[in-house]
């Protein structure tokens, strides 16, 4: 018999307020192009050196673990697991930028040393001493739903009965303009590019404060014609659940044309007459930002409201009770995923 | 109730070969592939590293694609060898087959970003560039060359992605998520991580000699190197025939180091623990093991004290074939998997060349003695990687 798995905690530093809720009923909004993360004041969590050896995307994954862990007493999970789109992008392009205009003589291993991707989920792991799993997905929008299976497997498998799984991507001013020259952000009537960083704690057992259940996750690479049908239909099946069950179904529009088209084209086939959900409006668009938007989706579902804010449709008021939040995220019309989250209930 | 995990396909490129064949002709004849630098453009000539033997252009010819495709060199080494794997697993067509390719990868596209990096930041001439820099870009461009995969997803755990990459396509099968996974994982070799790794002063100037007493660092080696996994239904719907199973693996981590490993070897003597324990077989039961073995004095140190602790006095024969592709980083986990099937398939035990001095530490040393016959049911190859990613696979004979 398969375990539930539960998220237990979540929290986030991104481009609303730092490691709280205030994006339900108070929310930043944003006009420039180019947002980065509201940084917590590190000083009154970490001692200085920390501070300074660590770059920005490290001392946001290191806090949020932190928080999740302290707010679970999970001190040291079974599984760390992260995702991440481009993974150390400050120290990479530091050492990157040193070598292509200094050359190769004067190099200092400093930024090298904490380039790889994998930096962020050895620094949890090292800064817990926790010698369990460890493992880093970098691929493209999806990490994060990579991740998120990744520990949904083993716990439903009882493989593990605790998870920590992130979501973290910084973008910094030069990040930026190369991912602007590529269509991806920063176009004008685009919305705006963001930075995630959200460590959810899961287990595989019920517990008061939990915020959800995470019943399943699902992604396709290039699906043909029905494939995107099918999967929806085998994940409700996999549940117990049908379409009518589901309150809401959050998409990942972010403004720009070639992604929300694809959005405005398959939501009417796969989930017809289904109120939509919006996330990027708050947090922006980054390679993980999907990782925001479940953290958005689990608030909710534990609040038992969706502020108004949230709905695509205009005219939808706050909605009160929520059973199940339905995740449908794609990544250039290429990698396409869902995600079902359902009230805990006990 | 887990369900055999069956191998029935490998492909493989480094600097020992562009094939299977090749591979496992300089392995029994004890012919390193690692020389003077020849396709990096670098100033560092003095090390010696393990190029794959071909340059880019070559490799579009081996493929049929145009020399003009935007392409990395790390995709154009995982495109042979995903091809290589398919092929001997008899996938191709329409198979109607859920089909995942889970490859592993770091520095992805970082051989055309170091060269173009400038122009990146000020100029639109090579923006395809900018779009295939990142690790999922290079799955997704070897996924597309045999347009086969409905699940595609990229692993970067450094040294140890491409056997991590492993792990995860044995869970996928496990709960029958995909019907096939092919996994592995793929790396060419850099400016960036070879003047990383300078400046870490951990690269030899001489061929590297793993486990040696005198052993200075590691040869920077690159390639790609992927397993065809399938579940025994899938086997036998088929009509294939597996060429071992992947029975045990394990992945944990050594918590102490960003860039060094643990003095006791913590975290490599849980993941061979473990995989042990997956595989339900006694540390005396292993025939060979295919060390990580980069020829660093902190890795074979603590890799060794591991395999002493998990083994304990009859330590089975251990050899580092890192002396003949070089460390191939990311994609060392697959090269190392295949080479290890080589072994298993072949019943030989390949030397870990350039070893003379026993380390003072150690009760074991590696194997050198070419014998042409030796008979192997179970073998267990490491893969570690910064930050202390320490994966163990172990593999067995049906």
């Amino acid at each position: 018999m398969a375990k539930e798995v539960y998220l237990w905690a979540t929290r986030q530093i991104s481009v609303q307020s730092p490691l709280r809720e205030d994006w339900m009923d108070d929310p930043l909004y944003y006009t420039e192009p180019y947002v980065r993360s509201i940084d917590p004041d590190y000083k009154q969590y970490f001692p200085p050196n920390t501070i300074r050896r660590l770059g920005k995307i490290l001392k946001r994954a290191l806090l949020t673990s932190h928080r999740v862990m302290e707010e679970t007493g999970v001190t040291h999970p079974d599984a760390i697991i992260t995702a991440t789109g481009l993974g150390c992008v400050e120290n990479t392009e530091i050492f990157l930028d040193a070598l292509v205009r200094e050359g190769e003589a004067l190099l200092k291993p400093t930024h090298f040393m904490q380039s790889t991707h994998n930096t962020i989920s050895s620094l949890i792991a090292i800064d817990v001493h926790c010698h369990g799993y460890n493992t880093t997905y970098a691929h493209k929008g999806i990490s994060f739903e990579c991740a998120l299976l990744d520990a949904f497997l083993q716990l439903k498998n009882e493989q593990i009965a605790t998870a920590l799984v992130g979501a973290h991507d910084e973008m910094t001013p030069n990040c930026f303009v190369l991912l602007k020259r590529t269509g991806y952000l920063g176009h004008s009537g685009n919305g705006f590019s963001g930075e995630t960083a959200v460590n959810m704690l899961l287990g595989g057992q019920w517990r008061e404060n939990a915020l959800c259940r995470l019943r399943e996750v699902a992604f396709l690479y290039r699906p043909g014609k029905g494939d995107l049908q099918q999967s929806l239909e085998h994940l409700l099946q996999q549940s117990h659940c049908c379409l009518e069950d589901i309150d809401a179904v959050m998409i990942g529009n972010n403004g720009r044309e070639e992604n929300d088209r694809i959005y405005r084209e398959n939501c009417p086939i796969l989930f017809p007459g289904k109120k939509l959900l919006r996330y990027k409006h708050l947090f922006g668009e980054s390679y993980t930002a999907s990782g925001l938007g479940v953290h958005a989706a689990a608030v909710c579902l534990r609040q038992q409201r969706i502020p108004a804010h949230l709905f695509i449709n205009a005219g939808n008021g706050e909605q009160q009770g929520v059973k199940h939040i339905l995740f449908y995220n794609q990544f250039e019309n290429k990698n396409h995923s869902f995600i079902l989250l359902s009230a805990c209930g006990k | 109730m887990q369900k055999d995990i069956f191998v029935t396909g490998m492909g493989i490129i480094s600097a020992t070969g562009i094939n299977r064949q090749e591979t496992l002709l300089a392995l029994r004849e004890a012919r390193t592939g690692i020389a003077p630098l020849r396709y990096l453009d670098t100033v560092h000539t003095e090390f010696p590293v393990g190029e794959v033997k071909r340059s880019n252009e070559e490799m579009c010819r081996m493929l049929h694609i145009p020399e003009t495709e935007i392409l990395t060199r790390t995709s154009l080494m995982g495109m042979l060898a995903v091809r290589e794997a398919l092929e001997q697993a008899s996938l191709h067509g329409k198979t109607g087959l859920r089909i995942a390719l889970v490859s592993g990868t770091t520095v992805g596209g970082m051989d055309k970003s170091e060269r173009h990096y400038l122009d990146y930041l000020e100029n639109d001439t090579k923006n395809a560039y900018i779009a295939i820099h990142d690790c999922g870009a290079c799955t997704e461009i070897i996924a597309d060359y045999s347009g086969l995969f409905s699940i595609t997803e990229t692993i970067s755990t450094a040294c140890s992605s491409a056997a991590n990459a492993i792990i995860t396509g044995a869970s996928l099968l496990q709960d029958g998520r995909t019907d096939v996974a092919i996994a592995g994982g793929c790396e060419c070799i850099t400016k960036f991580h070879l003047n990383g790794f300078n400046t870490l002063m951990i690269l030899d100037r001489d061929p590297c000699k793993p486990f040696d007493e005198h052993r200075a660092g590691l040869n920077l080696g690159e390639g790609a190197g992927y397993l065809v996994l399938e579940t025994g239904e899938s086997v036998r719907k088929r009509n294939v025939k597996p060429l071992c199973r992947l029975s045990g693996y394990a992945n944990t981590s050594d918590a102490f180091h960003q860039t060094a490993s643990s003095p006791n070897g913590e975290g490599a003597r849980l993941s061979m623990l473990k995989a042990l324990e997956k595989a339900q077989l006694n540390p005396g039961e292993i025939d060979y093991i295919n060390a990580h073995g980069t020829g660093t004095e902190n890795n074979d140190l603590t890799e060794g004290i591991a395999i002493q602790r998990v083994f304990g006095e009859k330590t089975p024969p251990v050899s580092s074939t890192k002396s003949f592709t070089g460390h191939t980083t990311s994609a060392a986990g697959g090269v190392e998997a295949v080479i290890s099937l080589l072994a298993l398939q072949h019943n030989f035990i390949p030397v870990n060349l350039n070893f003379s001095t026993p380390m003072s530490e150690l009760s074991f040393t590696p194997v050198t003695k070419k014998e042409t016959f030796v008979p192997l049911s179970h073998v267990l190859s490491n893969s570690f990687g910064f930050g202390g990613n320490d994966t163990s696979l172990i593999f067995s004979k049906t």
